[in-house]
């Protein structure tokens, strides 16, 4: 989709990058309005909205408050785009940005390209000649922004793995259309069984790519870090570890922390948000443990990152399962677990190496091992804020993308692809669909490198 | 020398008579243009010169295709036909395709008969040697005999003729066809005129006698019964069809030719033009493809009065010894008679994105080419190219708008759009793969999408215009129908078909079925359709100065200098080209033809 569909709704910040008390989310398209009601509310305004009228609404996400906004409505043709349009002033930070054009995204709207409101306001016949001099100088600075962040690490590494995923989704689309081109049929005959699996694995593939934009990455909301753990594992002496303080009450006693406790951090740069919590342990204390427990199940559902703490000087018992099961059940979908071995310092209780492999061994009470997890804490915040705030616009380009992509393989996993009732062509139409969505950010795919593969490939022809 | 000025002066002069020169002087003549055909042998009108056969996967819907607009390929093709296969039916139907075998000697005298009987057209027999301009205009052909035929428009049909050279091992020899002397004068007139040529390359495999054939040790593949017809005219004929046989390279051969590419004009370096890759030669196959033991073999007979047969698979440019030690390697061919060899051919052609849509050369308004020229290959993808170019000439001589198929209407489109906008490196072959509205450009369709185009160019006589109408009720009818009426349509005495011939019921309700069973897919096809269609109509105006569009990428101001794209869906095809590029310049297209008023208008629309 080399040109940009005029029909379809965009999004797009449309405030300054880098920062800012305030931001801008623009909207614009004919169903802007549609799409802004599925996460502003109260969503009853978008019923009868007034044009260029201001609203105090509550952006929402999975019915959870993302940000307090104020949104301007424009309908069409009095908007700067021609279209009906939403403005979204939230909090300037790229977290709620992003999570913003992600709510978008998700229910119907399309990145914009660089300049693409412009590009609208002027094909609406909304501004006059000389102003549209600067429509060219416009589309030209964001393209060349959008550029310089797609060469840097990050976008490069990203773009890099879509790359791979596109590379996947031609040959898979070769093996269709040389059996369809290749009238001398001498090919064996593609095994379904095969093709299935190959799909779904391209179809796990960019789900996985999709979904790790939606683990957010938060400059000013700040990480949030849930120490978890087995009774007496040493989670509050990590916790004063890391922060230098005394903060929690720490004893040898096993349930000392009853309740959970926060302390807020600054590693490199990034705001992190430590909750310590009660041991969890279901078989153990009174009324008051139990409620602590609640609070610490409930801190494990609101974590970016878990660290999960174990007694390396013991063997695995079973409360470290039970843990283990709880974080299981009461992590949110796309946290990060990290594995923490305490008391490094005492003779080690032999645990197999496969049971530590990936974990960060550290001893609370000499300090060892401390600086490493601070590091492993903010290592994917790090990379995926080096690039700045472009970051945020160019993922969001490849999250919906990638959305589109998916939703493609998805139609292509219905069919029925069984010896026999093997539709080819319909296969093929949504590989194409789902090369096509890609096509947004590394260009289009042309029947010629679709040939090119199947030449490389498979000896055809007479 | 003196000139001999020919006394008169036509419309329409088309250069060749093979598949392409054949469409285009008929189209012409066919809408009333005086129009001449000039070839070098007039007894190698539409010769097949390599596999005698029409249709094929891609192939098969531009034959229908062609059909659908007038053209005699496919007709021609149905009456010499000796065996018939609907290829993929084990598919779906958007991609099925007929494919007909045809007796040689037959379908040309056909094609050579169906011009004689052509009104307005006339034949004559001498070489093209130069094109003849006055100043820029072009006023005709100048031939080897120094004749002058002067004429509005021509069109060039070459095929493989331009400075042709065949190879068969380390000789080469000049040739445009194996002893046909080629034409050497075009290639330096058109360069002279600024024309960039390039070298393509192609090959034929070797012919045997089907007498030393052992069929026993063969595979038999018999024609389907009853054969499906390419014509949309053509009625049931009873002619009994032949079979072809299959056989299958071994061992012993790869061996063979492993040993012997040192002799291989390919291997050795001596052809340096680009070959199919997607016909390759058996070399290619054995090099480039080490872990198949065996490569499939088809022998096919060239007709019905003679024994020759065409190896289909064995295409090869290695030395005649190493040729004939080959095919003995083979089993059935161990005691096979080689009565051609198989040679490869380099000719000129010139680059495609000289052209402009109607097939026009840009630098010379009048000269249309057409076929092979145009670096495609294959006898479908030039007769399409050859009508389409006679169409042309003759809308241009009649003062009326070039005929455009866009790549949502016809397979044709496709071909002439990638020919236009991405130019060739390789002979063009069509590919289902090249079609993204693949589902809509069936070979069941053909007639229903473009015929209405056949009627008002008058290329289809009114005749049947009525019937076709017919037809396109029942299709619509049967489309929309949700059930269809088991017992009553069966009680129903059948309507005979009369009403609708040379359509039938039968048909209406098998094409209605199709597009219902695509549904949502036709859907979506037709509305990414719809959109593009509406990019196709941003005009890019000739004049236009593309180096002015500030801030394009490096490649793809190089490229839309290259290839002038005339509309804004054309520039976007180009390979390399980025959505910020089409953005630019679709500001800049729009900016240029907006006339100042709108903006007023729209200001106090603001307002």
């Amino acid at each position: 989709m080399l040109i940009p569909d005029l029909t379809q709704t965009i999004v797009a910040p449309a405030s300054a990058q880098g920062g800012g008390a305030i931001a801008v989310v623009r909207l614009s398209g004919p169903e802007a309005f549609k799409i802004a009601s599925a996460f502003l509310k109260p969503s009853s305004i978008f019923k009868t909205p007034k044009t260029r009228f201001s609203y105090f609404l509550r952006a929402e996400e999975n019915g959870r408050l993302l940000d307090n906004t104020v949104v301007t409505l424009y309908r069409a043709p009095k908007s700067y785009t021609g279209d009906d349009m939403a403005e979204i002033s939230c909090h300037g930070s790229p977290f709620i940005i992003s999570r913003l054009l992600r709510l978008a995204i998700s229910n119907g709207a399309r990145e914009a390209r660089p300049g693409e409101f412009t590009l609208r306001a002027f094909m609406n016949g909304k501004l006059d000649l000389a102003q549209a001099e600067a429509v060219n100088d416009l589309i030209i600075s964001e393209n060349e922004s959008a550029h310089r962040a797609a060469i840097t690490q990050v976008a490069g590494g990203i773009s890099n793995r879509i790359g791979k995923l596109r590379a996947g989704l031609i040959a898979l689309l070769g093996e269709l259309e040389v059996r369809l081109d290749d009238s001398y049929e001498e090919l064996p005959e593609l095994d379904p069984g095969t093709f299935r699996r190959r799909a779904a694995a391209a179809a796990a593939g960019i789900k996985n790519l999709a979904d790790s934009f939606g683990r957010g990455r938060y400059l000013k909301h700040g990480i949030r870090v849930t120490i978890a753990g087995a009774p007496n594992s040493g989670k509050s002496s990590l916790l004063n570890r890391i922060t230098e303080t005394r903060r929690a009450i720490v004893s040898p006693r096993a349930g000392t922390t009853r309740d959970t406790l926060e302390e807020t951090l600054t590693l490199s740069g990034l705001k992190v948000i430590f909750t310590d919590t009660a041991g969890i342990d279901p078989r153990t204390g009174g009324p008051i443990e139990r409620e602590g427990m609640r609070r610490a199940l409930k801190a494990l559902k609101t974590a970016d990152v878990i660290l999960w703490v174990q007694d390396l000087s013991k063997k695995s018992s079973p409360a470290d399962r039970r843990v283990g099961k709880a974080i299981a059940r009461g992590a949110a979908p796309g946290s990060d677990l990290i594995k923490v071995f305490n008391k490094s310092d005492l003779p080690a209780a032999g645990r197999p190496e496969d049971e530590t492999d990936g974990g960060i061994i550290v001893s609370c009470k000499t300090g060892a091992g401390i600086s490493g997890l601070k590091r492993r804490l903010v290592r994917d915040e790090k990379k995926a804020f080096s690039a700045g705030s472009a970051a945020v616009i160019t993922s969001a380009r490849h999250y919906s993308a990638l959305l589109n992509a998916h939703s493609e393989l998805s139609s292509l996993e219905r069919l029925r692809i069984r010896a026999g009732t093997f539709p080819f062509e319909l296969a093929a139409e949504h590989l194409r669909g789902a090369l096509n969505a890609l096509a947004d950010i590394l260009g289009e795919t042309t029947p010629e490198e679709v040939l090119a593969n199947i030449f490389a490939n498979f000896c055809v022809g007479k | 020398m003196p000139y001999f000025n020919y006394p008169v002066i036509f419309d329409v002069l088309v250069v060749g008579g093979g598949h392409a020169g054949c469409e285009a002087a008929l189209a012409a003549a066919g809408l009333g243009m005086k129009t001449l055909l000039l070839t070098q042998d007039l007894d190698t009108i539409a010769q097949m010169s390599c596999n005698p056969s029409i249709g094929g996967v891609g192939k098969g819907q531009i034959v229908r295709e062609i059909d659908a607009l007038g053209g005699r390929m496919a007709a021609v093709a149905d009456l010499s036909a000796l065996s018939a296969h609907m290829l993929n039916t084990s598919r779906g139907a958007a991609v099925r395709s007929p494919r007909v075998q045809c007796d040689k000697r037959m379908y040309q005298s056909a094609m050579k008969h169906s011009l004689e009987l052509a009104g307005n057209l006339a034949l004559a027999q001498d070489e093209a040697a130069q094109i003849w301009t006055e100043g820029s205009a072009l006023r005709g052909v100048i031939t080897a005999r120094n004749t002058r035929y002067r004429s509005k428009t021509v069109i060039l049909t070459t095929g493989t003729f331009l400075k042709g050279v065949i190879h068969i091992g380390l000789s080469s020899f000049r040739g445009g066809r194996y002893n046909h002397p080629p034409s050497d004068g075009l290639s330096p007139s058109l360069e002279a005129l600024g024309f960039k040529l390039g070298r393509l390359k192609t090959g034929t495999p070797m012919r045997l006698n089907g007498r030393s054939i052992d069929f026993s040790k063969c595979e038999e593949q018999k024609p389907d019964e009853p054969p499906p017809p390419l014509s949309h005219f053509t009625g049931r004929h009873g002619r009994k069809l032949l079979s072809c046989w299959i056989t299958r390279t071994g061992e012993r051969s790869a061996g063979i030719i492993r040993a012997n590419l040192h002799r291989s004009p390919l291997y050795s370096g001596r052809i340096k033009a680009a070959g199919p890759r997607y016909c390759p030669s058996i070399e290619d196959k054995i090099v480039k493809f080490p872990h198949h033991p065996t490569h499939i073999l088809f022998l096919e007979p060239e007709g019905f009065d003679t024994g020759e047969y065409y190896v289909n698979g064995l295409s090869t440019s290695l030395p005649e010894e190493v040729q004939l030690e080959l095919l003995h390697s083979v089993n059935g061919l161990e005691r096979a008679e080689l009565i051609r060899a198989a040679y490869a051919i380099e000719y000129d052609y010139s680059l495609p994105v000289q052209l402009d849509y109607n097939l026009e050369a840009k630098l010379l308004p009048g000269l249309f080419m057409a076929g092979q020229i145009n670096g495609t290959t294959g006898y479908e993808e030039a007769a399409a190219q050859g009508l389409m170019a006679g169409i042309n000439a003759s809308l241009k001589v009649r003062g009326g708008d070039p005929f455009i198929l866009g790549r949502d209407e016809a397979y044709i489109g496709v071909m002439i759009d990638d020919l236009i906008s991405k130019g060739v490196d390789e002979p063009y072959r069509i590919f289902t793969s090249r079609a993204e509205f693949r589902l809509l450009l069936r070979q069941d369709n053909a007639d229903l999408r473009l015929m209405p185009h056949g009627f008002r160019l008058g290329l289809i006589p009114g005749k049947f215009k009525k019937n076709f109408e017919r037809y396109q009720n029942a299709v619509e009818r049967s489309g929309s129908r949700r059930e269809p009426q088991k017992h009553g349509a069966e009680k129903r005495p059948q309507r005979a078909d009369d009403d609708m011939a040379p359509w039938t019921r039968a048909g209406a309700e098998a094409c209605g079925r199709i597009t219902k069973e695509y549904g949502g897919y036709i859907t979506r096809n037709l509305r990414e359709a719809e959109r593009m269609k509406h990019f196709e109509h941003v005009r890019i105006p000739e004049k236009l100065d593309l180096s002015a569009v500030k801030g394009l990428c490096l490649e793809s101001r190089q490229q839309f200098l290259k290839i002038r794209p005339r509309t804004l869906a054309q520039a976007a095809r180009i390979p390399g080209v980025t959505p910020a590029d089409i953005q630019l310049l679709w500001v800049h297209v729009t900016r240029k033809l907006r006339p100042p008023q709108a903006d007023g208008v729209s200001r106090r629309d603001e307002g």
